[in-house]
């Protein structure tokens, strides 16, 4: 078995053990299905506003693809450090880029499962509350999902690790992460609000381009497959470039070890 | 074997090592002895593949001197951090680092039963390491350290923080691995450790090597009676030492 399938097997056994991150990141997860549930049951939404609503569940969509493995990115990076368990690491004889490459693809596990509860989470809403897309929109919904999520969920576990391992503590890290996480929450809500900003160059920014597709497929826009998998293409090459900065890092940790 | 020539090491403008250099024998434990600060670490570190020294070399069975990353593959090594994954039994925990160096089932098995073994924690081998003492956490730390069996092992100050018996068991594991054949170099500024254990004792003071040789030799050489009066002669402290002499 390879170092880097090794390290991840490792992660995903540990973290699978730790119930109380389970337990949040599934919780983070849920969030947003609750808050859309809670809302929907109100007046706001009678009166024209299940639009909105249904544009908010985007936004809970992308942060869920930053929040499953966030707990687990902690642990993997400023965790190793913090318990004295990076340093006897980095003396075994693997490279530092297979070190990161299987605790990335660990995250990415967690993010990604983290999202699909988010997405049950939200299928199960429209099957109980009054909201419920429009029609014909399945398609460009399905597109959403796996030209704009998935991909969303790899980045996200790639800058994770990236800012937990350039983190000295790990209190610098979990501030670090909130941030980070503040990120696709700030930019989804904004454009919620001012979608018309905007334009066509920006379904090639990670975050914008997501919730561009998500806005573009909820007004019954066309969305065009290249568009979408351009935007694919260009998340995945960000999660390369940030996977191979962490590698760097790391790097320099065994250094300053 | 390991063959330390002349290293140099700065961090910043402070200067780590300015030349040390010391032979360790494979069937022998070599001590390095040291005040705070004095390089033994940053020693331990370079031979064990964690730094590249500026200058100077470290070769291991008479190569791997320039890659740091091939340097690990001939040492274990237990540093001064000695941290375990508290969710993992203490079994996973050893296997890990096993499976890093390579070896997977039925051999992985067999050498991380050795390893346990070896440091005497077979009957907590299936228990997670959460809530182990010091003494259990340091000898999981050595069963992984030593679970790919290597010819060469390197310890940072490994006897520190242990109970007596905890700390006898460990000295006794090591005796152990030296009858095997193991090279083991062990750093400490318990003189009564090194006394006890060493072969070989080097002498380090300002980032050089000052002496070594057998702890009579050294001795003799000094012309003090105990190890402690020839460590403080040969690190500068020559009123204490004669303090001591009484």
């Amino acid at each position: 078995m390879s170092g880097w399938m090794t390290v991840a097997l490792k992660e995903i056994r540990d973290h699978g053990r730790d119930r109380r991150s389970l337990m949040s990141a599934a919780l983070y997860s849920f969030m947003g299905p609750a808050v859309i549930l809670l809302v929907a049951q109100s007046s706001a939404a009678n009166k024209g506003g299940a639009p909105l609503l249904l544009s908010m569940m985007s936004v809970f969509a992308l942060v869920s693809a930053f929040t499953g493995g966030m707990f687990l990115a902690l642990d993997a990076t400023a965790g190793e450090r913090d318990r004295g368990s990076l340093v006897p690491l980095l003396l075994n004889p693997i490279p530092s880029l297979q070190l990161v490459a299987g605790k990335w693809v660990a995250v990415a596990v967690f993010a990604v499962a983290g999202l699909a509860l988010n997405l049950v989470g939200f299928t199960a809403v429209f099957e109980w509350s009054r909201i419920t897309p429009p029609s014909g929109t399945t398609g460009p919904f399905a597109l959403w999902v796996v030209c704009g999520l998935l991909p969303l969920a790899l980045l996200g576990a790639a800058l994770h690790i990236l800012t937990g391992a350039a983190s000295r503590t790990l209190k610098d890290a979990q501030a670090r992460l909130s941030i980070v996480t503040l990120v696709p929450m700030m930019t989804g809500m904004f454009l919620v609000f001012f979608p018309d900003t905007i334009g066509r160059w920006w379904f090639a920014v990670p975050v914008i381009g997501q919730q561009a597709l998500f806005g573009e497929a909820l007004r019954g826009h066309t969305v065009s497959l290249l568009q979408a998998g351009v935007l694919a293409l260009l998340t995945l090459a960000a999660t390369a470039a940030v996977v191979l900065t962490a590698g760097g890092v790391m790097s320099r940790n065994e250094a300053a070890s | 074997m390991v063959e330390v020539t002349d290293l140099h090491m700065h961090f910043g403008a402070v200067r780590a090592l300015g030349g040390v250099s010391f032979v360790a024998r494979d069937g022998a434990i070599t001590g390095l002895l040291g005040e705070n600060g004095a390089g033994k670490t940053t020693t331990l570190n370079i031979i064990s593949g964690l730094h590249q020294p500026m200058r100077g070399s470290a070769a291991l069975d008479g190569g791997a001197a320039g890659d740091p990353l091939e340097r690990r593959r001939y040492v274990g090594a237990l540093l001064d951090h000695k941290g375990l994954y508290p969710r993992l039994t203490a079994r996973e925990n050893v296997a890990y680092f096993g499976a890093l160096r390579g070896f997977s089932g039925t051999e992985l098995t067999r050498r991380v039963n050795r390893a346990l073994a070896t440091v005497g924690i077979e009957s907590l081998a299936e228990r997670r390491t959460h809530g182990f003492s010091q003494g259990e956490r340091m000898k999981v730390a050595l069963a992984r350290a030593i679970v790919h069996e290597p010819k060469n092992l390197i310890l940072d100050e490994p006897t520190n923080g242990l109970d007596v018996p905890s700390a006898r068991t460990f000295k006794a594991a090591l005796s152990r691995m030296r009858e095997l054949g193991v090279c083991i170099v062990f750093s400490s500024h318990l003189i009564h450790d090194v006394s006890a254990l060493c072969d070989t004792v080097v002498i380090i003071a300002r980032g050089r090597t000052v002496a070594q040789g057998e702890p009579a030799a050294v001795c003799r050489k000094t012309g003090c009676r105990t190890l402690e009066e020839a460590f403080m002669v040969l690190t500068g402290h020559e009123q204490e030492a004669s303090c001591l002499a009484g």
